[in-house]
């Protein structure tokens, strides 16, 4: 397949630099799957697995809020937080799983205080199911 | 008289010592910790840059654009999210940053955001009203925090409660300079770049307008991140110059004491040869 020019970058750094063939991404609305020669095109991003295919290789990672863009045939990836499924600290996703659920259930919680929680066992799911499956 | 005089001296000596180790020690902490901090500082730049050029691109492609973030509002207070350290001893550091913000608040209907005990410290004692000090810890405050802290920004922003937000930082320019930067984030003022390329036709999905309100939020997150980033390799280099100093003034002393004390010794000793020469 034709590369293209990938970035990945977070507020921790650039996470990848290089020719790929293919991402798969979950945007605000939808999946989506950018190829070499895509129109310029600019989508929000929502919570899910992104595949990055480079040199025949497929990687999987949690990706996290932020954008996706395609410029001149240039692909940019903007996320909040992106991990590796190998680098996704999974007791730790478990442990946050635990919390959130606990607050979820505790009748008295406050609204903010279950909204949070939301958004945590929501993040903490995206983790697990990427990196249960590598 | 002289023995007298050359014990003081010696004590003066030993206390010098023990203060030019410490800020030696502090100086040694602050250049590992700046190390960490620039390469932070480093890594965040390219994700900050891109997330401005394309909001960049989308307020320059789309003339219509009208979203509550790019309105003057008319009511409300100025917000002024202030990031200075949690300690002190680190030259003109906080002070700078601090009088910066104070000079910007200073008889307007205004409230702070301090991020650092030093800010807060400095707001409570100056009776202006804080936003919140949840993030009294500049130390601890994290990416995700700098996400919470630019999500109830914007709510309050949408609310009418305040009209303008700015953040006061320090920029790290090199180990040597920093300075103090205000910064206006909100409402975003559609800057104009004579050589900004522009790439025509880009599709936004949904919309350019939904894009644009979800990236906002995430945009200013970014900048925050950014600005802590910057602000805390900057209190390292400049606690770093000014422990660097201290201790280069603690060498000389030690110096200039220590003449005095050989000077005082031989004083006396030349005074007692007198004295024996005399006396036989």
């Amino acid at each position: 397949m034709t590369p293209f020019p990938l970035k990945i970058v977070t507020p921790d750094g650039l996470l990848f630099d290089g020719e790929a063939e293919e991402i798969l991404v979950r945007t605000t609305s939808g999946d989506v799957a950018i190829l070499a020669g895509h129109i310029n095109y600019v989508a929000p991003l929502g919570m899910g697995r992104a595949t990055v295919v480079s040199g025949g290789n497929r990687r999987t990672a949690a990706c996290i809020g932020g954008m996706l863009s395609v410029v001149d045939g240039a692909v940019t990836l903007v996320p909040t937080t992106f991990e590796w499924a190998e680098d996704i600290d999974l007791p730790r996703a478990e442990a946050s799983l635990q919390r959130a659920d606990k607050v979820l259930h505790d009748k008295t919680s406050s609204d903010t205080d279950l909204r949070l929680a939301e958004a945590r066992l929501r993040r903490a799911l995206v983790r697990k199911s990427v990196a249960g499956n590598l | 008289m002289a023995g007298v005089s050359t014990k003081e001296i010696k004590n003066r000596i030993r206390s010098m010592e023990s203060t030019k180790q410490i800020t030696k020690a502090m100086e040694m902490v602050a250049a590992s910790k700046l190390r960490r901090a620039q390469a932070q500082v480093l890594n965040s730049r390219p994700y900050f840059e891109i997330l401005y050029k394309t909001i960049q691109n989308i307020t320059a492609t789309n003339r219509e654009l009208s979203s509550p973030y790019l309105l003057p509002q008319s009511e409300g207070g100025v917000l002024c999210i202030v990031i200075a350290g949690d300690r002190g001893l680190a030259g003109g550091y906080n002070s700078n940053v601090l009088k910066l913000a104070q000079q910007k608040l200073e008889g307007a209907d205004a409230q702070v955001l301090p991020i650092g005990k030093k800010a807060v410290e400095f707001f409570r004692s100056r009776k202006i009203p804080a936003f919140t000090e949840a993030y009294a810890d500049a130390s601890d405050v994290s990416i995700g925090d700098c996400f919470s802290i630019s999500k109830q920004v914007c709510k309050a922003f949408h609310s009418g409660k305040i009209h303008s937000v700015y953040v006061a930082y320090t920029n790290f320019e090199s180990m040597l300079s920093q300075s103090p930067a205000l910064m206006q984030l909100l409402p975003l003022t559609a800057r104009q770049e004579p050589d900004g390329h522009v790439p025509a036709g880009i599709e936004y999905e949904p919309s350019s307008e939904e894009v644009f309100e979800a990236i906002i939020p995430e945009y200013l997150g970014g900048v925050l991140y950014g600005a802590l980033c910057e602000s805390r390799a900057s209190e390292q280099a400049a606690r770093r110059t000014a422990m660097d100093n201290a201790t280069q003034n603690a060498e000389e002393m030690i110096a200039d004491l220590s003449l005095k004390f050989n000077r005082a010794r031989q004083a006396a000793i030349t005074q007692e040869i007198t004295e024996i020469v005399a006396g036989s």
